[in-house]
């Protein structure tokens, strides 16, 4: 007999201060339980590497079809994202080859372009604070370039994306009120399928070919058949909530393990070339993505501990990246690491289908950051403030020399 | 001389191995891996293993 949820220790994974800094927490829960629980939702969690891969390569019982337990503000499942295989793998045929390594390396210029104007926007200054200054804007203006969208429409889409993200962040009366939440996930969602509606229906009577995203998913074919228009929309609701926040994230959690540990900072001056092994490695070591959820088709048994059919299952990819079975030394950041497995894209069937846009996207921007604004730290006296979930970091002000 | 097999059944297109070992590996059109020779020199032994070993799905296999 597995043991029950009973037996299982509670660890709060939502915590501001869990997001701050969550390794020794991680570390705690893989040598706890091998299925953890949440506090208050208790609802089970996976920590360690092997578990989390084989939950991540097992869609069959761990499905990703749940989209009416994340309220998002969907009104169907976000394509590829909340749908399983096998349809998921029929639409992934169609969108991978438009976030192929070698398509993302063609927005490379345009990238380092926007990089390099918002830091001319404030260098002179000496200081930013560095999420609104430069880790929300870059990946949206990339987003807005991938699929073909006007630069003016980013302010708007910013609204959008934390009015369904982050609700409180607009209106902090909902900071206490779920239901209201819920609501304005429900308002803003809606905006966005209005949005893409009206720029789909201009695209189809423009008629014209261009070469961005939105074209080819347009005239893009699944066995011969163009996608539905809800299809279509349901791909542009995964691109914006996947596309925009986990790249910001991971810019804010990079800096600031840069901006805390100089010695670490001055390798990278002095050797440019360890920016992509960095980024791979503070990938792993930071995961700011910490978990993503799956719900239970059965019931099922990790490490001797019952997981029941229909629970929505936490995967603490986080977790699973500084686990010392997996990686030696996990708890030193090395930029050389000889092998870098880290699940921060996830694994199995479901690999972040942006990963090569993403990887390009940190790399340009940590170049270009460190080549303008070498030194810099935090701003002294001022302590930086993560989300919990998605780590991004809310405030993380910066200062440098002028 | 080595061989390099890729299970393409595991392969989800992380794209570790064509980043780090180019010579060895290169991406098809969904970016999943291609071996650009089964069998290869040894001089180029080590970077298949670098590929070998920073496959997150572990579906490369190098062979002496």
């Amino acid at each position: 007999m597995p043991k029950g949820r009973d037996e299982a220790p509670q660890f709060n994974i939502f915590s501001a201060e869990f997001a701050r800094c969550p390794q020794p927490v991680y570390a705690q829960m893989r040598k706890a339980c091998p299925v953890t629980r949440t506090t208050l939702t208790d609802q089970p969690v996976l920590s360690r590497y092997e578990d989390v891969a084989w939950a991540l390569r097992h869609p069959e019982i761990f499905s990703s079809a749940m989209d009416m337990q994340m309220a998002l503000g969907t009104e169907r499942p976000m394509i590829p994202q909340q749908i399983d295989p096998p349809a998921q793998t029929r639409y992934r045929r169609l969108l991978d080859p438009h976030f192929s390594r070698r398509k993302m390396e063609a927005l490379m210029p345009s990238i380092r372009r926007h990089a390099n104007a918002l830091i001319d926007s404030f260098i002179d200054a000496g200081e930013c604070e560095f999420d609104e200054a430069f880790a929300i804007p870059l990946p949206c203006t990339a987003f807005l370039d991938l699929l073909g969208l006007p630069e003016q429409d980013l302010a708007l889409f910013l609204e959008i994306k934390d009015g369904i993200i982050r609700p409180a962040k607009l209106r902090p009366e909902l900071a206490a009120d779920l239901e209201g939440q819920k609501q304005a996930r429900v308002g803003s969602g809606k905006r966005l399928y209005q949005y893409f509606e009206r720029t789909l229906e201009e695209r189809r009577r423009l008629g014209s070919e261009r070469d961005d995203l939105l074209s080819s998913i347009l005239s893009a074919e699944i066995d011969g058949e163009k996608l539905s228009h809800t299809e279509i929309l349901d791909i542009c609701f995964l691109l914006l909530l996947a596309g925009l926040d986990t790249v910001t994230a991971t810019l804010g959690c990079n800096i600031a393990y840069l901006a805390t540990n100089p010695d670490q900072r001055r390798r990278l001056l002095e050797r440019p070339g360890l920016v992509p092994g960095a980024v791979e490695e503070l990938m792993r070591w930071e995961t700011p993505v910490t978990a993503v959820p799956r719900l239970a088709t059965r019931d099922v048994e990790v490490g001797g501990m019952a997981i029941e059919q229909g629970e929505l299952v936490t995967l603490l990819i986080g977790a699973a990246n500084t686990d010392e079975s997996h990686f030696p030394d996990a708890d030193t950041v090395d930029f050389e690491r000889e092998r870098n497995i880290h699940m921060a894209f996830g694994a199995g069937p479901h690999r972040c289908l942006g990963s090569h846009l993403a990887r390009m996207e940190l790399c340009v921007a940590m170049e270009e950051w460190h080549r303008r604004i070498p030194d810099y730290r935090i701003k002294p006296g001022e302590t930086p403030r993560f989300s919990p979930g998605i780590r991004e970091a809310l405030y993380l002000p910066l200062v440098w020399e002028r | 001389m080595p061989r390099v097999r890729v299970d393409l059944a595991k392969c989800v297109g992380h794209g570790r191995c064509y980043v780090l070992a180019p010579e060895v590996f290169d991406e098809d059109e969904r970016g999943h891996c291609v071996v650009t020779a089964a069998e290869i020199p040894d001089s180029l032994a080590e970077d298949a293993r670098r590929g070998e070993r920073n496959c997150p799905e572990q579906a490369i296999r190098v062979e002496d």
